[in-house]
């Protein structure tokens, strides 16, 4: 083969792929989270962030200091607390602002933005105080059956980024059992997507198979194996609860007790220090990781 | 009921203390409210459970042993069904994933609300950081100023789409509490009946057939026909209607004889402790 016409390999690393992120920036993030280049964003600490996500992983950007706005439709506290320890604490104080949203309608917006759409409709909602409490969502009458809906507008997140289970070189994914929460409905309204993976797998095996590819041509692919850790990746590995808890503990102390000793002691140990994601996984240890190899 | 040798172990760590098998010690107020639910449930129906709502979780797995073997359960996106399993773990923590491999399918949060359009078949429970006397709830938070609330809630999950289109829903609360039970809630995240009008629905467009109960540790209560005004139903044993009426921050309908809860029948609480519920989570 001495053809000069190469295909691009889009295999790149966790700290080149967080280099994509701009402060400012919208990312949407995925679930299982891709924890591998969430941590170097903390790592190099990008800000002004608008994210769509949920849960402790958007908790933990939130802790970090990344995020300006949040379009999430929930952001649980997991262990006994309702709510998220740095997202109630940043919300309540007003240092982050909340696209208030639910999952049906923060969908019909992924949708109307991956369609080029203005926006799109959605009934669930009508009613509520959604429309009052985030402006950006409109009480309409519909033109066909004069009906009272939501106009969610586009959102157009600048990157997505995922764990899945595996891709090739060319970035063709597989997610295990089917693509995660709303991976792919952020991959389809994303200008870019970025995808973690347990595995790279050869073109041929991806060949074998067609009917399996999840995504299709996602601009980039990172080796990252374990790289939702401390949360679950499907088929693979289960949450690790105490690992999980220390973070919510250390969050807690910091949002309610004005102590944030702990968190900045977490943040630095498991985000800032180690320089790649190797360095992360040999700090959490090789015991630890296999007691959470299940599935 | 056949047992299946080849169920797979319980997720629950295995230091988790194994429930009694008696039922000699009286059911605690979650295992009560679990039983009122699983009354309510009827063979067939799909139902839909979120996260941390251990007190559903165990009234649909009682429901399936007992009453409705063919009851869907669908949590989160895992859709199961118990009937035919000695057991069926409940989640030990918000999104406890392992219980997929419990699941039958999956699908995920923007798959599911493809179709909505048969989900007057299903049922719903929903929580509430705010419930006001008509049945509206508050997942968003509590406060005048939304960019500075008091308390910030969780997030509306997918209880606005959810309680807009299933056919019936419950609310099950953990905890009855005047801050909880409000004469207005300070957002609203999930329409129940408004301002109490019976039509008030049906005006909007919300196909969905609106909250029918709201369970909670003290009481069980309803909606009057012609208001929609929360209605005390029965108060669970020990509890009196004085003590219902403390907890709740509006003036609920009391009848002239409010009869005290069911508790679960032997049989029943059997069930729970020994199949529903392994884990003890309602044992309190």
């Amino acid at each position: 083969m001495t053809s000069a016409a190469q295909r691009q390999q889009r295999i790149i690393d966790e700290a080149e792929a967080a280099g994509w992120i701009e402060d400012g920036m919208t990312i949407a993030v995925g679930d299982p989270a891709p924890m591998a280049v969430l941590r170097q964003l903390i790592r190099r600490g990008v800000t002004g962030l608008t994210v769509i996500g949920s849960g402790l992983a958007l908790d933990l950007l939130i802790a970090a200091g990344c995020v300006e706005r949040t379009m999430a439709y929930y952001v649980g506290g997991g262990f006994g607390g309702a709510v998220a320890p740095s997202f109630r604490r940043a919300a309540e104080s007003g240092q982050i602002e909340v696209w208030e949203c639910e999952e049906g309608v923060l969908t019909a917006g992924l949708r109307a933005g991956a369609q080029g759409l203005p926006f799109l409709p959605w009934r669930g909602g009508v009613g509520t105080s959604l429309p009052e409490v985030n402006p950006d969502l409109q009480l309409i009458q519909d033109p066909v059956k004069g009906e009272t809906l939501i106009a969610v507008p586009a959102i157009e997140p600048d990157v997505a980024i995922l764990h899945a289970a595996t891709a090739d070189a060319y970035g063709n994914v597989r997610h295990h059992g089917g693509p995660g929460w709303l991976d792919l409905f952020l991959y389809r309204a994303a200008d870019r997507t970025i995808v973690q993976v347990e595995q790279v797998v050869a073109n041929t095996d991806v060949r074998a198979d067609p009917w399996a590819t999840t995504i299709a041509g996602v601009d980039a692919v990172v080796r990252a194996p374990y790289g939702a850790h401390p949360f679950y990746s499907r088929g693979y590995y289960v949450q690790d609860k105490s690992f999980t808890k220390a973070y919510v503990d250390a969050a807690s102390r910091a949002a309610f007790d004005d102590d944030r000793s702990a968190l900045a002691a977490w943040l630095e140990r498991y985000c800032v220090e180690p320089e790649s994601h190797g360095d992360y996984l040999e700090r959490v240890g090789v015991k630890r990781l296999i007691s959470l190899y299940e599935y | 009921m056949t047992i299946e040798p080849s169920d797979p172990p319980a997720p629950a760590s295995p230091s988790a203390p194994s429930a009694s098998l008696s039922a000699t010690e009286p059911a605690s107020r979650l295992e009560i409210m679990a039983a009122v639910l699983a009354n309510e449930l009827r063979d067939g129906e799909i139902l839909q459970i979120g996260a941390a709502m251990p007190v559903p979780e165990v009234a649909v797995r009682l429901a399936q042993f007992t009453h409705g073997p063919n009851i869907e359960l669908i949590f989160i996106g895992a859709r199961m069904n118990a009937a035919h399993l000695h057991s069926l773990p409940t989640p030990e923590f918000g999104w406890d994933h392992r219980v997929v491999r419990w699941a039958e399918s999956y699908s995920d949060t923007g798959h599911r609300f493809d179709r909505l359009k048969d989900w007057h078949r299903r049922v719903f429970f929903i929580g509430g950081v705010q419930v006001d006397r008509h049945g509206n709830t508050n997942l968003i938070g509590v406060g005048d100023d939304h960019s500075r609330l008091r308390f910030r809630g969780p997030g509306s999950v997918g209880t606005s789409t959810l309680s807009t289109h299933v056919g019936r829903y419950y609310i099950v609360l953990n905890a009855h509490t005047a801050r909880t039970f409000v004469e207005r809630c300070d957002y609203v995240s999930a329409f129940g009946w408004g301002d109490g009008d019976p039509e008030a629905r049906r005006r909007l467009g919300l196909p969905g057939g609106g909250p029918k109960l709201c369970v909670t540790p003290l009481c069980v209560m309803d909606f009057t026909a012609d208001t929609k005004h929360l209605r005390l139903r029965s108060v669970h044993p020990g509890v009196t209607v004085d003590d219902v009426q403390a907890n709740t921050g509006f003036d609920l309908i009391v009848p002239d004889a409010v009869p005290t809860t069911p508790q679960p029948t032997d049989d029943e609480l059997r069930i729970i402790r020994t199949r529903a519920d392994q884990r003890g989570a309602l044992r309190g």
